[in-house]
């Protein structure tokens, strides 16, 4: 039995929200989301990844068709891509502690600096607020965060934020994400570290 | 992504940290970082950089080598071997 959900022109997070609620009642077949942007796109391919789901996107015209079935993949926790910690962290601002903004800046600075050098790596970062801040063009940690993705660190930031501040076009490193799936990251992490 | 050999500049004070790092981030690429734990001194910042550019950062600081001490960093594996240098 096939399924199609028709998300275009939701905001996000509602095409993750819609295609979650239908795949937990999924017994068997496969289900078609439609949506009408990549990050839409990239969000619910990533949910559909996480639940141990086969993905294959088609664009057709301006739309993305996400085509998501049951297939012999192993639930992403195995995946090598996974084989880092078991630690989520969470970066709400661009600086590290109360106080000077200057010393905050060297303070967060330090920290990632740190977390390349510190084994094993974490398994997510999330940013949000300010903390996106660290994640687009000329911030000073870019390197340093490319670095942990090419480790297979993932690396997110929030979409609302990024708009708010209008730096969205300016993303450097990792993908866009929202609440929702800040949420389930956070709260299915078995260690948390918030700054 | 961690490099094998470079040195660090270990300071005395943040603000000797800072300061250097404002001066020399003008003409070289160098990177502010947390005194690595293998070497101990009174301030956490040091500022680290690519053993091509030791002539180059010295020459920069040559003022201040009071208030800084200059180390060569060699890892091995997850180990780092410090080299105090004398400046």
């Amino acid at each position: 039995m096939n399924q199609e959900i028709d998300a275009r022109g939701l905001q996000c997070p509602k095409p993750v929200i819609e295609t979650k609620k239908i795949l937990d009642k999924l017994q068997d077949g496969s289900i078609v989301t439609i949506v009408d942007n990549e990050v839409a796109m990239k969000n619910v391919s990533k949910l559909a990844q996480s639940m141990a789901y086969d993905v294959d996107v088609k664009q057709i015209e301006s739309d993305y068709h996400i085509n998501i079935y049951k297939g012999s993949m192993e639930p992403m926790v195995n995946m090598s891509k996974n084989t880092n910690g078991e630690t989520v962290i969470l970066i709400g601002d661009e600086t590290l502690g109360q106080g000077a903004e200057e010393l905050g800046k060297i303070l967060m600075k330090g920290y990632i600096y740190t977390i390349t050098e510190y084994d094993p790596y974490p398994k997510s970062i999330l940013f949000i607020n300010s903390g996106v801040k660290l994640t687009i063009e000329g911030s000073e940690v870019i390197d340093y965060l490319r670095g942990l993705e090419k480790e297979g660190v993932e690396i997110l930031s929030c979409g609302t934020c990024l708009d708010y501040y209008k730096i969205k076009d300016k993303l450097a490193v990792g993908g866009v994400t929202n609440m929702y799936t800040i949420v389930d990251t956070l709260h299915s992490a078995k260690n948390k570290v918030t700054l | 992504m961690l490099d094998k050999e470079f040195y660090v500049l270990a300071f005395d004070s943040t603000h000797y940290a800072i300061n250097t790092e404002k001066k020399l981030k003008e003409h070289l690429k160098i990177e502010t970082i947390p005194t690595p734990r293998e070497i101990s001194t009174s301030c956490g910042l040091s500022i680290k950089f690519g053993v091509e550019l030791l002539d180059k950062v010295m020459e920069l600081v040559k003022e201040d080598l009071n208030n800084m001490k200059l180390y060569r960093i060699v890892r091995e594996g997850i180990k780092k071997n410090v080299y105090p240098m004398s400046i």
